[in-house]
């Protein structure tokens, strides 16, 4: 526990989170406008698709993790125009099929309408419909398992561990 | 005016003058200021200062806005970059860029290059294994490119210098193929890796598996305490520069080192152009550099120069020293300058799994891997193939989480850690050999933005590695399966010649002037008091990893060229 906190205050010593230097932030992309991909009610639809891919329960779910921020960055950054256009159409779509099956948005549906048309799509034949929710989801997986909250109090991500034993026993979960 | 000149001429006169700070610059600087040369070390990149410019090096995973993932912007730009394993999100910054540095290719040839103080000290992947004598011997005995000037004999007492400076981490093996070194205690092989060496000595009696030999401080000694270096701490993301040393770079050991005797002056933002020649005393006299920033050309000089830009720079460098004594660059006397350039083949994998050991697993993280020493052709020529290859090889457990399902399953799944089988995996690291129809030139018209003209590369694999990637695919095959591994698939990733970044030659060492470019002590045989000490020289490639063996050579170099000096020899 004081190993980590004494880590923790070298990272903002260090400052790791303030701005890098000109030469190194020439390979990133601080120059490009921050903006995002989705209108802001389309990203609110998102924040919703990956909450309800991984849930708040007795720990935070990926909604309130900031996890949709990421998969729309990552998509921003990351994909070519089709995934691109595909995200954001993806997203429309399942909003249409609530309101068609449910009668309300997606934001609006309970949590089991939610999960019925996410669960749908994944099982279901359209192609295209399954690879946007295929990218979503797998970013989501990334997004909420490489977080802050995941790593420091679930995974217990070490970052100086300064050893290695070739050989211990599989502690039993 | 005139006296203005003359002070401003000997402004710029050293003792010596070192190109380039990467692993074999930054060894030449140390071993020439240590005895007392007034050395300019000139860098065409920034300075890159130890801890204070390794802007990632304390960040942590979720600080990476794309999690390491290169945004495709960056990708689309860097292609040739971006296929270098080390290419990362928290690394990039350490790789130079390539639209700003560009080079044509004759054929397919990835040329990764850090453009910094430091060089790819940086980022290099730390394994040092000695060359043995059946490597110096090779080309001799086997009758291609040229016999080398030296033996094992020659270098040993230098790899023990450079080792005992730069911390060295290995076990001693007592392998005549890969000679024992000046080692720190070994990192642990883990158990399967433990197992394969068992199986592997039972079955076959000169194949051996052991841990690799690293630049990596497990047991600080006062030497390395000096240099304000401390124990590696596992973290393993070297790649963004160590805080602790843990790692030898030349940011953290070397070039501090030279900068503490007073006698060493950093220039970074110098692209050098060329290396002047004086007729009248019938030797170099100093250097020309672009400066980076204003793109100013300055004259430089000194009574000896190093030569350490990394391999297909310091052949641009000697192919763009004309003079009307060299027409064709600076000691080309025999014509062979920037030919039988070679490389090391990093094409193929062999992976598998193992089914035993389900009880154990790994703890912590290692910056290291097994090894598994040359065992082709070492004592005779016995394959359809010249030379051999060395291979990586790792154990590792493997883990999954269930990721199927959505909600709050899903979740569940993804907390919960399975342990599946142990994997393992191997890479080649295949000898090349070097050949005439392996070459770099300069292009006749097109510049780089510096005015340097570009760079032609034209190299290629041949028969000889196609041959030797099927034999490391069948020998690996076979000992992964008499060890019991399971599931044995192999892969030739077909990637590019210089994807594996070790490539070299194009002035090589020799014993006869008419077909090498530098002699025993790596001193042009034309141009007596210029030294090339990095990859350039190497006569033949082995399938060692090549830095400690630059480092050995630049230590010896410098050595002789200020003992020369002394005498007033040079």
């Amino acid at each position: 526990m004081e190993r980590r906190g004494a880590l923790k205050s070298m990272a903002v010593a260090m400052g790791a989170m303030a701005g890098l230097p000109a030469w190194a932030s020439g390979w990133n992309k601080s120059a490009v406008a921050k903006s995002g991909l989705l209108a802001a009610d389309q990203s609110k639809n998102l924040a919703m698709i990956v909450e309800t891919i991984i849930p708040k329960t007795d720990t935070p779910g990926a909604g309130e993790l900031g996890v949709g921020d990421f998969v729309q960055k990552m998509v921003k950054d990351c994909y070519d125009a089709k995934a691109q256009a595909s995200l954001a159409s993806g997203i429309s779509n399942i909003d249409e099929q609530s309101v068609q099956r449910f009668g309300k948005s997606f934001t609006d549906a309970s949590k089991e309408q939610r999960l019925q048309i996410l669960s749908d799509i994944e099982k279901g034949s359209d192609t295209a419909q399954k690879g946007f929710f295929s990218m979503v989801k797998n970013l989501t997986i990334q997004g909420y398992m490489t977080s802050e909250y995941v790593m420091t109090n679930i995974t217990h991500y070490e970052m100086i561990p300064a050893r290695y034993h070739g050989c211990v026993p599989v502690k039993k979960g | 005016m005139a006296n203005f000149n003359i002070d401003s001429k000997k402004a710029r006169t050293y003792d010596a003058i070192v190109i380039g700070s990467g692993i074999s610059g930054g060894w030449s600087a140390k071993e020439l200021t240590e005895r007392g040369l007034k050395t300019l070390v000139l860098e065409r990149g920034r300075d890159v200062q130890h801890i204070k410019d390794y802007p990632t090096t304390n960040m942590m995973p979720w600080e990476f806005e794309h999690r390491e993932r290169l945004p495709k912007e960056i990708a689309d730009a860097n292609p040739i970059a971006a296929r270098c394993y080390n290419f990362k999100e928290s690394s990039m910054h350490f790789f130079a860029k390539d639209n700003e540095h560009p080079y044509i290719q004759e054929k397919p040839f990835d040329w990764l290059r850090g453009y910094q103080v430091g060089g790819k000290s940086l980022l290099w992947a730390r394994q040092t294994q000695r060359w043995s004598k059946y490597d110096f011997e090779g080309p001799a005995r086997d009758q291609f490119a040229v016999e080398w000037p030296i033996g094992y004999d020659d270098i040993a007492p230098w790899y023990s210098h450079v080792e005992k400076f730069a911390g060295i981490t290995g076990n001693k093996d007592g392998i005549d193929a890969l000679p024992d070194g000046e080692f720190l205690p070994p990192h642990e092989l883990n158990c399967v890796e433990k197992y394969f060496k068992e199986q592997v000595s039972k079955q076959y009696k000169d194949r051996h598996i052991i841990i690799g030999r690293a630049a990596h401080i497990t047991e600080p000694q006062q030497i390395h305490l000096d240099q304000g270096r401390a124990k590696c701490q596992h973290r393993t993301i070297c790649e963004r520069g160590c805080p602790f040393g843990g790692y030898f770079s030349s940011n953290s050991s070397t070039i501090p080192w030279a900068a503490k005797t007073g006698n060493m002056t950093l220039r970074p933002h110098s692209v050098v152009h060329s290396i002047i020649y004086d007729d009248k005393k019938q030797k170099a006299s100093g250097v020309r550099v672009i400066d980076a920033n204003t793109k100013q050309m300055i004259e430089f000089y000194a009574d000896i120069i190093f030569l350490n830009a990394a391999a297909l720079n310091s052949n641009l460098v000697l192919l763009n020293s004309t003079s009307s004594r060299f027409p064709n660059g600076l000691g080309n006397d025999s014509g062979l300058l920037g030919k039988y350039i070679a490389f090391h083949n990093y094409r193929a994998t062999v992976s598998g799994q193992y089914e035993g050991f389900l009880d154990s697993t790994t703890d912590g993280k290692r910056p290291n891997g097994g090894y598994i020493p040359r065992f082709r052709n070492v004592y005779k020529q016995e394959t359809d193939f010249l030379r051999g290859y060395a291979a990586g090889f790792s154990a590792y457990r493997m883990t999954s989480n269930d990721r199927d399902g959505l909600g709050e399953s899903l979740k569940a799944g993804l907390h919960e850690t399975k342990y599946g089988n142990w994997g393992v995996g191997s890479h080649m690291m295949g000898e090349t050999i070097p050949k005439e129809s392996n070459y770099v030139a300069l292009d006749q018209n097109e510049k780089d933005p510096f005015g340097m003209p570009k760079l032609r590369i034209s190299v290629d694999y041949d028969d000889n590695d196609e041959k030797m990637i099927k034999d490391y695919m069948e020998q690996v095959s076979e000992m992964f399966t008499k060890a019991g591994f399971t599931n044995v698939r192999t892969n030739d990733n077909h990637r590019n010649p210089g994807n594996d970044i070790h490539e070299m030659g194009g002035v090589r060492m020799g014993k006869d002037p008419k077909t090498s470019l530098l002699n025993k002590w790596n001193q042009l045989h034309h141009c007596k008091n210029v030294f090339v000490t990095d990859g350039a020289s190497m006569t033949s490639t082995a399938t060692q990893n090549p830095s400690l063996t630059y480092m050995a050579l630049s230590a010896r170099a410098v050595d002789y060229a200020v003992k020369q000096r002394k005498a007033k020899n040079l």
